[in-house]
């Protein structure tokens, strides 16, 4: 399952969701909102946006790379749009495969492809102002 | 539709102060010809040329892929999701 939402990610159902008779090993990514700190500022919480449809088609690319080149039996990746608090999952992944090798290469595969192709943006809005990720374009002053 | 629709997102909207701008043309140009046209009405978008990528109708895209009226365009910053 392949969703783009933009309200809390229900994890526990996401796990259970991958549990299979077939398969023997689940691996579960998830990304969290983290509080830096710099220049005695702080993060206070992410942002995301995205390129729709597109976004959505990647993740399922993303799944079909993984289907093509490991034996794994289920893959969700959820992404979380919009604000997200300091703590909160902004993206799971959850895989199961019959033996844990390729859930655990797979779940770190999708995060990395997410990273590259996936048109979804990250702006950290600090105490001091914001900043996108990725461009260093924003209204924090430079340090 | 005598245009291109051009879609900007995250710090491309931000720098462009739009997420979205029709561009007129006449019959197919490529990416790196309709480039100009958009930072012309939006010169702040001109320093990110080298960190941005495109998209035509929902696809990665060249900078020497052709666009023609009725094609959406979208300015694609690094991505960061995650």
């Amino acid at each position: 399952m392949f969703r783009i939402v933009e309200e809390a990610i229900d994890v526990g159902a996401l796990v259970t969701g991958a549990f299979r008779p077939d398969c023997g090993a689940v691996a579960t990514f998830i990304g969290t909102t983290r509080v830096d700190e710099s220049s005695g500022a702080h993060v206070e919480y992410l942002e995301y946006e995205a390129y729709r449809p597109m976004a959505d088609r990647k993740l399922e690319e993303i799944g079909a790379e993984i289907r093509d080149h490991w034996e794994v039996g289920h893959v969700s990746i959820v992404h979380r749009l919009g604000r997200v608090d300091p703590g909160e999952p902004s993206v799971v992944i959850v895989v199961a495969s019959p033996r844990r090798g390729p859930a655990f290469e797979t779940s770190r595969y999708a995060i990395e492809r997410i990273k590259e192709i996936v048109p979804i943006w990250k702006r950290e809005v600090w105490s001091d102002g914001y900043v996108w990720v990725g461009s260093q374009v924003g209204t924090r002053s430079p340090a | 539709m005598h245009g291109v629709r051009v879609l900007l997102f995250g710090a491309a909207a931000d720098r462009a102060g739009v997420r979205q701008t029709e561009v007129p043309v006449n019959g197919s140009v490529t990416i790196g010809e309709l480039w100009p046209v958009i930072t012309d009405r939006h010169p702040g978008l001109a320093p990110m040329r080298d960190t941005l990528a495109f998209a035509v109708n929902g696809e990665y895209a060249r900078m020497e892929d052709e666009v023609s009226p009725g094609d959406e365009v979208a300015v694609l910053p690094p991505v960061s999701g995650g």
